[in-house]
């Protein structure tokens, strides 16, 4: 056919063998090299066995998480073009996005997308607890996608205070308020009473760990620039490395769970 | 009529029993519910139901507010999954008791394959579907933004994001520095202790029931009761200044909800014994303090010496296990407990200690 | 081995190698502690905290909302006393609203009520809101100093200058 004719031609040049190592992926010996020789499918065992492959068993919720957290690190890129997280501007930037920008959908994708990806590590961890699949030799790992699990939701908070609204500000304003009343770290939780010498009171508003999350005694413009940096660098560099983890220990547990 | 009824039906002090006796016919008949047949009539069963419901403009404005609409599509798969996991463990059970392996150990299901094209291609096909859902939900529902931040006034009702609201929704119970700090820090260390304490080699790597029905009762009703009901209830239920609104009721701002609570100690001082409160604050609270340690402290020990069932958990666990175990339990029920005693005796605090931010 | 010295023999050895690694780790938790301290800023631009609020003779008996939305402070005038309240809920820091209807101050987060004296009656709120230091400049004018605390369940209410005689 003609087709196949052009097609071995566009194989046969030496920008694609350069590329591809390996012929179609149709017989044994290139299912192979085509999973071990491409760094992103190489996350990838060459064969697992077949109740894994099942979406009956799997659900594919871990991988779903790990696509939507992709999805947001790409249109958090983009938003990141026309947001700037100072008081002045923040809610006005996000208007901008909304009316002023083309494919003013950015945005909702990235909301939506946010609360998708809550949703769907809540499911996969309900499925890894359903299949037993955090029994040895997986028992770190379940630890580690607890963290993960908290660091979503932390992710998810951060990025609650940016659009810098009525919803935002309040919403923030309630979450901290629990860090106040931390035991002996929040100037109005148990202990921090007693941790005063005479008039001198050792845990204030000015030096408790609310103070530190917010760079302020309240939300405000300080606030808004941690929560960013928070939001846009840090916790994703660490949710970037324990996912990294996360599936270098699957690999090395064992692949994804099956009968013993 | 009907309206009012379920109103009634959907306040936390009829719901939350209501929602804890579904759960246990659930886990007791879990084949039953496990069935194709059940899912199918509750399908149709639901759909006039639904119907029903968005019927009501109250109820329709609710769920259709665009942060709303992720709680939605939440239930839709909490239900389906929790359905689907019982449909296999059912499976897997029925064919345990006859002497079979579940269908996971089949031979046929334990020869391998070939990664490329198996599993890559699901994972496309699941990165498409997922990418095409998320574009539509952006486009039908857009995001959420009220006026500019403003410091002075503060929206009524003011709600966490919504998977934070489980936590909002026990600081109708508790403090803030238990409910705020205290209770998430114990879910995520006792989440992390899981497989440390579940030392059961059953049911690795395939659905099933009975090889672990503690471990699987424990978890899905913290998962499912302590933590969507409570979402249900905070994100539907709870409107203007954090008062119950039934599914159907109009958030009127002016309603009136008389509401006195008490603490333990004015229960005891003031109203039991009648000599007003004492001026010593340990004094003051001493019976709080002693049902606190006893609840915490003996009720583990207790359930090890007294209890034929606690006793057997105790051996098979060890000591370490098992008081790891008792005290991530005592805690976790300390949430309804103090739930019905709220609903019951209008109590507030068992340990009312403001002088120290302590209250419990 | 036999022939050759050794510098540093077994217990030598093992007794730097823990004097380093003691070393290490206090330079780890120093730059650590330097990081924590680094988030705490030395400056910080708060609102004012000091305000003149006029002459005692402005404040009609009530509620009195001209300064909550510059300052958040409501100035209440009840039983011959005036005094500042914050209007900081104390349950989670969101802002009550006053009713006048209702002769309360009525928190929207989580429904915590408080009379018009600022003791919490209802909601889940663990304490009354908090009094600022209030007092009488040379002038005549009322000087607010919201530096100064004031709570009632410490008993601080008695202090004479949590509330002005008028």
């Amino acid at each position: 056919m003609a087709g196949n004719g052009l097609a071995k031609k566009v194989r046969d040049t030496q920008v694609w063998k350069s590329i591809f190592r390996h012929g179609p992926p149709d017989n044994a010996r290139n299912r192979a090299a085509v999973i071990a020789g491409n760094v992103f499918l190489h996350l990838h065992p060459i064969k697992l066995k077949k109740s894994g492959v099942q979406l009956g068993y799997t659900w594919c919720m871990g991988g779903l998480t790990f696509f939507i957290f992709l999805a947001l690190t790409v249109t958090g890129l983009l938003l990141m073009f026309y947001y700037r997280p100072t008081a002045e501007y923040a809610f006005n930037d996000i208007i901008a996005l909304r009316e002023h920008v083309p494919l003013g959908i950015m945005r909702e994708i990235h909301r939506w997308g946010a609360h998708a990806m809550v949703i769907t590590v809540w499911i996969h961890m309900f499925r890894v607890f359903m299949t037993g699949s955090y029994k040895p030799p997986r028992e770190f790992n379940w630890g580690i996608g607890v963290i993960l699990l908290v660091l979503t939701l932390l992710l998810s908070f951060t990025g609650y205070l940016l659009p810098w609204d009525q919803l935002a500000i309040w919403a923030i304003t309630v979450g901290s308020g629990m860090a106040k009343a931390t035991p002996f770290m929040g100037n109005a939780g148990p202990g921090a009473m007693l941790a005063r010498i005479g008039d001198f009171v050792m845990v204030s508003d000015k030096n408790d760990v609310r103070f530190q999350l917010l760079g302020g005694r309240f939300v405000g413009e300080p606030a808004l620039l941690r929560f960013y940096i928070l939001h846009c660098v840090f916790i994703p560099l660490v949710v970037g490395v324990l996912i990294a983890v996360h599936f270098w220990r699957v690999r090395k547990d064992g692949g994804i769970s099956a009968p013993l | 009529m009907l309206k009012e009824l379920i109103n009634h039906l959907a306040e936390p002090i009829v719901s939350f029993p209501i929602a804890t006796f579904l759960f246990y016919l659930m886990i007791k008949h879990y084949k039953t519910f496990g069935s194709k047949k059940f899912a199918t009539w509750f399908t149709i069963l639901s759909i006039p139901v639904l119907i029903f419901f968005f019927a009501d403009p109250n109820f329709y404005l609710i769920i259709k507010t665009p942060d709303n609409v992720p709680i939605g599509i939440l239930l839709v798969l909490v239900a389906f999954f929790t359905w689907f996991t019982m449909h296999k463990a059912a499976i897997n059970d029925t064919r345990m008791e006859q002497g079979l392996e579940p269908v996971e150990a089949m031979p046929e299901n334990r020869e391998k394959v070939w990664s490329w094209p198996n599993l890559v291609y699901t994972e496309l096909f699941a990165i498409i579907a997922c990418t095409a859902f998320l574009v539509v939900w952006a486009i039908v529902f857009k995001a959420p933004l009220e006026e500019s931040a403003n410091p002075t006034w503060a929206p009524n009702p003011a709600k966490a994001p919504w998977y934070f609201l489980g936590l909002q929704e026990m600081l109708v119970y508790f403090d803030p520095w238990m409910a705020g700090v205290v209770l998430p820090v114990l879910i995520v260390a006792g989440l992390i202790a899981i497989p440390y304490i579940d030392t059961n080699p059953k049911g690795n790597g395939y659905y099933c029931f009975k090889d672990r029905k503690w471990a699987i009762i424990s978890f899905m009703y913290g998962w499912l009761i302590l933590w969507v009901y409570l979402i249900i209830v905070g994100v539907f239920l709870r409107g203007p200044n954090w008062t119950f609104y039934g599914p159907f009721e109009y958030w009127d701002f002016h309603k009136i909800v008389a509401e006195f609570n008490i603490n333990l100690s004015e229960f005891i001082w003031i109203k039991g014994l009648g000599i007003g409160m004492p001026k010593n604050l340990v004094v003051r609270e001493i019976f709080g303090i002693i049902l606190t340690i006893a609840y915490v402290g003996f009720i583990p020990v207790w359930v090890a010496r007294a209890t034929s069932f606690g006793r057997k958990f105790y051996i098979d666990l060890g000591p370490i296990r098992y008081y790891l175990f008792m005290t991530l339990v005592v805690v976790m029920m300390s949430l309804p407990i103090k739930m019905v005693l709220r609903w019951l005796f209008s109590m507030k605090y068992i340990i009312a200690l403001p002088e120290w931010e302590l209250n419990l | 081995m036999s022939d050759t010295k050794l510098a540093l023999n077994r217990r030598e050895f093992f007794s730097y190698v823990t004097v380093g690694w003691v070393m290490f780790s206090a330079a780890c938790a120093g730059l650590g502690a330097m990081a924590f301290r680094f988030s705490y800023p030395n400056v910080n631009f708060d609102p004012e905290m000091e305000f003149l609020a006029g002459l005692p003779g402005d404040f009609p008996s009530g509620v009195d909302e001209r300064f909550k939305a510059t300052f958040g402070v409501w100035m209440v005038k009840q039983e011959g006393k005036l005094i500042a309240l914050s209007n900081i809920c104390t349950h989670l820091g969101c802002i009550p609203n006053w009713l006048p209807a209702e002769l309360k101050f009525k928190c929207p987060c989580h429904g915590s009520g408080y009379y018009m004296s600022g003791i919490n009656f209802e909601g889940p709120t663990p304490r009354p809101l908090e009094r600022f230091k209030i007092g009488l400049q040379p002038d005549g004018k009322i000087k607010v100093d919201k530096t100064k605390v004031y709570r009632w369940e410490k008993g601080e209410w008695e202090n004479p200058d949590s509330f002005l005689n008028v």
